[in-house]
């Protein structure tokens, strides 16, 4: 195996069973757990930080603060006055989330606990949440900047090329403004540090996730008054990057300073809320934007003028909007440039470097525009693009010395992958296509030393190579490719090659994988060290075999008829030790450029990758939510050095920003991130995707290593841009801000058709009172609660005090046994899905669970003999199915319901009985023919695993979802009556109710609530009084709230056979699958032969705090055959009726008046579907 | 940890140290060194730490292992059955990073066990039935590549 093939990679066996270590995987050194103070202040002055309690908290064996670095340390990244942030507070904190203090104890809850123990008195103080907020005047400003502009820590304003020509040549000009919100990485391995000091040799040792060893060697020293020899990192195995580890964030030298205090080894490792909500996202960009073009649609002038996110400190932002802004004279060939960029400090997390490097964020206005101007010239958006290509070895208007440009094979490759010009004729409804092109250069000389690469190759006595090199590979395969590359030049099987990265003390410099450099850098330093090894081992075979043509193949050196194996060639060589040859190289790029402050353009990279991406999406006019259904991906890589690991670089990358396209975005509020959980924030799961079509467009660029160019963050500028213009073209509405969600789909339509929505509030006396706090909360309301809620409430999570409490686990045999023992604070678990999830995150209660999943009575699921039914064929179905089955019984139950609902009308006089502690797959599986609508509502639900374990009656008593009380902020439900509804300012787009809401916002989230009351369920519940039956449309009493008592205990729901016989459909509107309801409907009606329905039920989820029967409606239809314009009016005028919305949600009326459309057009069929 | 609980965990008994609320996922990491059951939500959300549970794909971080009471199986102990699954993995760039990569394992192994829809219908239920287990590396393409492929080969 060798350049150009499909190798698998190299340790294949080991890494697909999850073998290799991760830095948490390691159990040597054995080693301390540490965790992290973080401010809950966006903006505050430190009075006093108070450790003493913490350390002398049990297991506690180091607290750091500010006090334990030198006086000033501050992390350099770009050095210089750009340099600005501190490893721990001293006395400000400028973020909601930076780093306070740090603990390190025996356990990670001990941990915790101190760090809970630590008194810090801060001083808030108000500050600049957004960019609008930090540049208008008066605002605070965060740091000294020298930019003399307010709150604005780095200005570039230039002209590039020949402006006044592109404005005299301009005969179409289009402008916009475009927000590329914050995005997370979001990578599945956690940031991680394991450090271990030795004091003797005063050496620090890292296993460390990062991208680029050398950056955290060289900040740990820094910022603890080391030396750069004095810090080792070791070779670990690193779980996804993207930027995200390719500098150095905070754990590193926290569990660093912990290590070298304690005198143990320390584990840091982030939680996913940390990660979400104190690491480096990618920086929004506001950009406006003015695009030109001549009369033949040759673009002619970009003018922008961007302000970029920088949050609370400089961390990689003024590269980041350098590289954006390039963008603008990179691609294309304009006669001018003119730009305007800020820098904007804010008083949130600071955004970091991400895949693409500020390229995305220009690339969707600019994209976007040049469909703009096509539309306005009338020619085809690819054909425009065509039109300005830039040329191959040419200078761009930025500097870029271009070599290869396969752009345009690019573009015709998305043509023809997707029948571009005949989907574009004949597309179906609401479907449409679109494009969007990048490029993005092969290693950026950013840094000192960025244009070197040393590699070292060994080769051993038994003919085996190892190549050793500094880097690391977080993912991108580059430990593959640069054994293939070894195995290339020196003639040796792939198998026989092994790879050492990472190791500070045993590989030579490198930089790092960074910048889209690892192949490009490494892959030349590697290839020049294997070729003058290959040169020595020709020479000392040439001693052997005589002089002539020797050739390196299957571990031999070959001349002629005769050969000797690599081994035997080490052993010959006077240079080997220890039975090892080594060969260490330097490579060093010529002729590329650093940026540096006083020039405006500049080589950067030694060759630039394009790409040309197509999306095909469909648009749900009724619930504004967009799928793509087709998308290509055309990249010019030079030479791909193994082909399926460059098309899993573009499907990952191009992934990412689909992601980023149509659901992803960070969401704060107040300056705290309330989406800080994969729940809550919409990245693409498998069903999400439709398959991305990688094409490899593959030319030999001369300058790259064996022809390569980069493909890694190449993939991800094109996806937002591509999306926008595929919705544009499918239903004519533009999106400027991403990400796509249904909300600002709907919203646009809306006023495309002209729809207002009037709730008549003056009319409605018993709203009168929510109007008037509703007008007060940003009045001053809100801010006054806040402050309150904050210094008075209970708090919300476990106070100082608390540690962890002696628990205690009963298990009880049936529902009685469980009423009985849910005493004091006490909690029911059925599957245990959400309780371990709230004991991680409130750890301070309960002290008693009574589980009750395993209990027979509550697992029963069976036909009954409902009272209205055939009392004969009831008892038939009661000896079915056994009255007293347990647990043990549960598959041949199943087994008879699924009899019961192959053949219509056997078993109609059955009702269904559904034992609490059946878990949801369970349910899935028996409704799955008897009721199609039920089974729909719960596949939708969570995931497979999660279907497996959680229980019916968990899922219906829940608690509410909204990501202000689930993500702990200090609301009104949590913090009691002095605290205000965070959802009433902060966003309320998706989870919130649309009408009758009081003080709280929220909706019931179950998805089985809503369906379950279309079909009439009751829910059997044993309490201390006894057993008593309710209907479930009484059952909740508020969001995610019931009748149930402390004591009570949910044992059965009822489904009666005359709801079963009706037909049933379920529809959802989700942001991903398994998400909880944006909205839902559920429809159920006895539909006769001539179609006419009786008995309807219109149940809709999350619309209303809990499930909202549109009872007008029913008896409206009652009797007809309604069509689905009538019915949608008659949803719509009850909408309209009983509605209050928040200003961010009237969206949600028109997809849930949608839903209910698509729920009739399936009520025949009772499928249902997740949206 | 004041109590115990008895596990059967890739055909061996064991004895662990267990409170109410510990899962099973500490329990089989820093007990048993199953390090193949990943933490990258511990909550449920992510799939990275899923395991087998009497032959059915459970989140081990949000399992109480006290309540487990049926044999565990991590990517340890898949032993044959997984081999074509992960030379398939391997072949059609189902990992990168290869941290979400056990959990996508273990779950598609329980997948191909039971029947599976052919032609069309084929890759749209293999991405439902993965859609809980998160990849950021991939893209899906891989995954659901490979897991195609072995169903197809193996009917
Ligand atoms: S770690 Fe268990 S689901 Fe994420
Ligand atoms: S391979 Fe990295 S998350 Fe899946």
């Amino acid at each position: 195996m060798s350049i150009g093939e499909r190798a698998r990679p190299i340790d294949w066996w080991l890494r697909s069973l999850g073998l290799v270590d991760y830095t948490a995987d390691l159990s040597e050194p054995a080693h301390l757990h540490a965790a992290v103070l973080r401010s809950p202040h966006p903006y505050a002055l430190i009075a006093s930080i108070d450790t003493g309690r913490a350390e002398r908290m049990p297991g506690v064996r180091a607290v750091i603060t500010h006090a334990d670095f030198p006086p000033g340390a501050l992390y350099q990244h770009r050095g210089g006055p750009l340099s600005d942030r501190p490893p721990l507070a001293g006395d400000v904190v400028r973020n909601v989330g930076q780093e306070v203090a740090a603990v390190a104890a025996d356990t990670r809850e001990q941990a915790e606990a101190a760090c809970r123990a630590i008194r810090v008195r801060y001083r808030p103080r108000r500050a600049p949440l957004t960019i609008a907020e930090a540049r208008a005047p008066g605002a605070r400003e965060l740091h000294r900047r020298t930019t003399g502009l307010r709150n604005v820590s780095v200005r570039w304003a230039a002209d590039w090329g020949d402006v006044p020509a592109g404005q005299a040549a301009a005969a179409h000009t289009v402008t916009g403004a475009f927000v590329y919100p914050s995005v997370s990485h979001a990578v599945m391995e956690p940031n991680t540090t394991l450090a271990a000091w030795d004091a003797e040799r005063e050496l620090l040792e890292l296993w460390t996730s990062t991208q680029a060893p050398w950056f955290i060697v060289k900040e740990v020293a820094g910022l603890l008054g080391l030396s750069r020899d004095q810090v080792i990192c070791r070779e670990v195995a690193v779980g996804g990057g993207f930027g995200a580890k390719s500098k150095i964030s905070e754990h590193e030298v926290l569990a660093a300073a912990l290590a070298r205090k304690s005198g143990r080894p320390v584990l840091l490792e982030l939680s996913r809320e940390e990660e979400f909500a104190a690491n480096k996202p990618r920086h929004r960009f506001e950009t406006r934007l003015r695009t030109s073009a001549d009369a033949d649609g040759r673009i002619s002038l970009f003018e922008a003028d961007i302000d970029v996110d920088n949050g609370a400190y400089n961390h990689m932002g003024s590269s980041v909007l350098r590289v954006g802004v390039i963008t603008l004279g990179s691609m294309y060939r304009p006669d001018g440039v003119r730009f305007d960029a800020r820098l904007v400090d804010t008083a949130t997390q600071a955004g970091g470097q991400f895949r693409g490097y500020g390229t995305p964020q220009v690339s969707l206005a600019v994209e976007s525009q040049v469909d703009e101007l096509a539309e306005r010239l009338g020619v085809d958006p690819i054909e425009l693009r065509l039109r300005n290509l830039g040329a191959e070895w040419s200078t761009t208007l930025c500097g870029y010395e271009v070599t290869t440009n396969r752009l345009g094979p690019c573009l015709e490759a998305v043509r023809d992958g997707l029948d571009w010009d005949a989907r574009r004729r004949e597309r179906p409804a609401g479907h449409g296509l679109g494009a969007a092109v990048g490029m993005h250069g092969s290693g950026a000389y950013a840094y000192e030393f960025a244009n070197r690469s040393d590699a070292a190759i060994d080769l051993f006595e038994d003919g085996s190579a190892r190549v050793r090199f500094g880097g690391a590979d977080a993912g991108t395969g580059q430990r593959t490719i640069l054994a293939q590359v070894a195995a290339h030049e020196l003639g040796v099987p792939l198998d026989r090659v092994e790879v050492l990265s990472m190791d500070g003390e045993h590989t030579p410099f490198e930089l790092g994988a960074w910048s889209s450099r690892g192949t490009h850098m490494t892959g030349s330093s590697v290839g020049q060290a294997a070729r003058e090894l290959a040169d020595r081992l020709r020479t000392l075979a040439a001693d052997k075999l005589g002089e002539g043509r020797i050739e390196l193949r299957d571990g031999q050196a070959v001349r002629g008829d005769s050969s000797v194996p690599l081994g035997d060639l080490v052993r010959l060589s006077p240079d080997s030790v220890d039975g090892v040859l080594s060969h260490e190289t330097s490579y060093l790029l010529e002729g590329t450029e650093m940026l540096t402050p006083d020039r405006d353009t500049a080589n950067l990279s030694p060759t630039y990758a394009f790409a040309a991406h197509g999306a095909e999406v469909h648009v749900d006019r009724r619930t504004g939510k967009v799928s793509v259904v087709d998308y290509v991906a055309a990249h010019d890589v030079g030479r791909a050095i193994n082909p399926t690991m460059v098309e899993g670089q573009i499907a990952g990358g191009a992934a990412m920003g689909l992601g980023a396209a149509l659901g992803e975005e960070l969401v704060r509020e107040g300056g705290r991130v309330v989406n800080a959980a994969y729940v809550n924030y919409a990245l693409p799961r498998a069903a999400d995707l439709p398959r991305i079509r990688p094409v490899i467009v593959e030319g030999d660029d001369p300058a790259g290593p064996y022809g390569a160019k980069s493909v890694g963050e190449m993939s991800i500028i094109p996806p937002g841009a591509a999306v926008v213009n595929a919705i544009y073209d499918a239903v004519g509405v533009r999106v400027r801000e991403l990400p796509a969600t249904p909300d600002k789909i709907i919203d646009e339509l809306a006023r495309q058709e002209g729809r207002v929505r009037k709730f008549r509030i003056w009319r409605r006396p018993d709203r009168w009172w929510i109007a008037l706090v509703r007008w007060a909360y940003p009045r001053g309301l809100h801010h006054a609660l806040h402050r309150w809620g904050v210094r008075f409430g209970p708090g919300v999570g476990p106070g100082p005090d608390a540690e962890p409490q002696p628990e205690e686990l009963v298990v009880a045999a049936g529902a009685k046994e469980a009423s009985a023992a849910l005493t004091g604070d006490a909690v029911l678990v059925g599957g245990g899905t959400d309780v371990l999830t709230e004991a991680r995150l409130r750890p301070a209660r309960p002290a008693r669970l009574v589980s009750v999943g395993d209990a027979p009575e509550l697992r029963v699921l069976r036909r009954y003999a409902d009272a209205d039914g055939d009392a004969n064929a009831g008892a038939d179905a009661g000896a079915d199915a056994g009255a007293d089955a347990g647990a043990e019984a549960d598959a041949s139950e199943l087994r008879v319901l699924r009899r019961y609902g192959d053949s219509d009308g056997d078993g109609g006089g059955f009702g269904l009985e559904i034992g609490a502690a059946v878990t949801l797959a369970e349910l899935a599986e028996a409704t799955e023919r008897l009721a199609p609508a039920i089974a729909a509502a719960v596949a939708s639900i969570a995931s497979p695993q999660i279907r497996n374990a959680a229980t019916v009656a968990g899922n219906l008593v829940q608690a509410k979802r909204c990501w202000f009380f689930r993500n702990g902020f200090p609301c009104y439900k949590r913090n009691g009556a002095l605290s205000p509804c965070y959802a009433v300012l902060g966003d309320h787009r998706f989870q919130h109710a649309a009408a009758g809401a009081h003080r709280c916002q929220a909706v019931t989230p179950s998805d089985l609530a809503t369906v379950l009351t279309a079909y009439d369920a009751e829910v059997e519940i044993v309490g201390p009084a006894g057993r008593t039956t309710v209907p479930l449309a009484e059952f909740y009493t508020g969001p995610g709230e019931t009748v149930l008592g402390p004591a009570d205990v949910v044992a059965l729901i009822r489904v009666p056979a005359a709801a079963l016989r009706r037909q049933g459909s379920f529809e959802k509107l989700a942001l991903y699958s398994g998400d909880f309801a944006t909205a839902s409907a559920a429809l159920t009606a006895a539909v006769d032969e001539r179609g006419a329905w009786s008995d309807v039920r219109l149940v809709l989820g999350a619309v209303a705090p809990t499930p909202w029967r549109l009872t007008a409606v029913e008896r409206a239809v009652e009797g007809t055959t309604p069509d689905l314009a009538t019915l949608r009016r008659l949803v719509d005028a009850e909408l309209d009726r009983h509605a209050d919305p928040l200003p961010g949600n009237v969206w949600k009326l028109d997809a849930a008046a949608g839903l209910v459309e698509h729920a009739a057009e399936h009520l025949s069929t009772g499928k249902g579907a997740e949206r | 940890m004041t109590g115990t609980t008895d596990l059967v965990v890739n055909g061996e008994r064991v004895t662990v140290r267990a409170d109410a609320r510990t899962s099973l996922a500490r329990v089989l990491r820093e007990q048993l060194r199953c390090t193949s059951v990943k933490l990258a939500c511990e909550r449920g959300e992510c799939g990275a730490c899923t395991v087998l549970v009497g032959g059915v794909p459970r989140m081990a971080c949000v399992t109480p292992a006290r309540l487990v009471g049926r044999e565990v199986v991590t990517a340890e102990g898949l032993g044959e059955e997984a081999r074509d699954l992960q030379e398939a993995f391997a072949d059609h760039g189902a990992f990168q990073c290869g941290f979400c990569t056990a959990g996508q394992l273990v779950h598609a192994v329980a997948v191909l066990r039971g029947p599976v829809p052919g032609g069309a219908e084929l890759e749209p239920y293999v991405r439902r039935r993965l859609s809980g287990n998160i990849c950021r590396c991939t893209g899906y393409n891989g995954l659901v590549d490979a897991v195609c492929a072995v169903a197809e080969a193996r009917a």
